[in-house]
């Protein structure tokens, strides 16, 4: 990816990045929405022959005051398509935003991981999914906003 | 063009992310099959010019089923379960609670759907329920796996635990070791399963009533209630 992003110009790269952003942003985005309706029919508390989903996600921390995590990540990850999108099209203020509500993002991930790991002891495809999605994010995004500092 | 460009692409993917989540409830959530029930609980089923029946009823898993409550009662609750599985240890004392308020207008099956490898212990539990049940004792060995999942949930070695269970429900220790490993234990969480599967289970708790998968989301007291209610009532 660096290589590749070495051999465009910096304006080039930008948008490559912020492309390349908006297009995965678009798993998570997918992913998110898959477990918020997962999780407000039901189907998410229950067990299930793939491992770990269920303890994850009828977990106490699967939800904030009653509302599905996975809602509040479904709108994050539209929010970060909406301003790597706005990115690519060279909006130099939304990759700062994007770069606030990525580090938001990545905090959480880091979080929610360790909660799966020693809290939880199960692990949830995903959200780890969703995990490896916001990592990629950032750092594509931090790729970018070094590339759009050359320019 | 290119200040409208990325508004439109944005647009664009908020109308598709809707439509998409739209479509995908409506094709998760489509009308409950009519189903005929177990063998024990056919006196339950749907009228026989019902076509809409999945191929599953054919599957009539372990024979006879566990089963609590008249052949006859109006209502029939069919429960595919894993001892192991914490929203269905959940689901046992609301099961317990509709069964006392109902009484003989209420009958239930249990069906053996351990989920492998999901829950490491959940196949020996239910060996220990069906070597209970082949001396009679199946429903007490359900009930104080279910009543005691979260101590035996993340033990090691189950073997003991399941031991002292079967001990306290006065079971003969030799024969229920014995028929853990029998063809007969083995067979009935089969056959169980295969009917599970071919009903389309996917996870458990699944629960049947009068053959109609009941919604996960239906199962709380509340709403069972009124479920079973209305299907007493010929509604």
């Amino acid at each position: 990816m660096t290589a590749l992003t070495h051999s465009l110009s910096p304006a080039r790269a930008v948008t490559f990045l912020f492309t390349s952003a908006a297009v995965i942003s678009l798993i998570g985005l997918a992913d998110a929405l898959y477990l918020t309706v997962e999780h407000l029919s039901g189907r998410s508390v229950r067990c299930t022959v793939i491992s770990g989903c269920s303890e994850v996600l009828s977990s106490p921390y699967a939800t904030i005051k009653g509302i599905p995590l996975a809602g509040i990540g479904a709108i994050a990850y539209f929010v970060v398509f909406s301003l790597a999108t706005l990115a690519a099209f060279g909006n130099r203020a939304a990759i700062k935003l994007m770069l606030l509500v990525l580090a938001a993002m990545f905090i959480t991930t880091l979080w929610l991981v360790y909660l799966q790991a020693f809290v939880i002891r199960h692990f949830c495809q995903f959200c780890l999914l969703s995990a490896a999605v916001t990592v990629t994010l950032t750092v594509l995004s931090l790729l970018g906003y070094r590339f759009a500092a050359k320019t | 063009m290119k200040r409208i460009l990325p508004i439109l692409i944005i647009l664009v993917v908020l109308g598709g992310a809707a439509a998409a989540t739209a479509w995908y409830v409506k094709k998760s959530n489509p009308p409950v099959p009519a189903t005929p029930s177990a063998a024990g609980a056919t006196a339950n089923a749907q009228p026989a010019s019902d076509t809409s029946a999945p191929s599953g009823a054919k599957e009539a898993g372990a024979v006879p089923p566990h089963a609590q409550g008249p052949e006859n009662a109006p209502v029939t609750l069919e429960e595919f379960g894993d001892f192991q599985c914490p929203p269905c240890g959940m689901l046992h004392p609301v099961l317990k609670q509709m069964e006392s308020e109902f009484g003989p207008k209420l009958r239930i099956i249990f069906r053996e759907f351990p989920l492998v490898p999901t829950h490491e212990h959940a196949l020996a539990a239910a060996r220990a329920a069906e070597a209970a049940g082949l001396q009679g004792k199946f429903w007490e060995m359900h009930d104080i796996l279910y009543e005691n999942q979260k101590a035996w949930h993340d033990v090691f070695d189950i073997r003991p635990v399941f031991e002292g269970y079967a001990t306290k429900i006065g079971l003969d220790l030799d024969r229920y070791r014995r028929d853990l490993s029998s063809n007969t234990v083995e067979q009935r969480i089969f056959l169980d399963g295969k009917r599970g599967h071919a009903l389309n289970v996917s996870g458990t708790p699944t629960v049947f009533l009068n053959g109609k998968e009941i919604p996960f989301e239906s199962l709380a007291p509340d709403k069972l209630r009124v479920l079973i209610q209305n299907a007493s009532n010929g509604k």
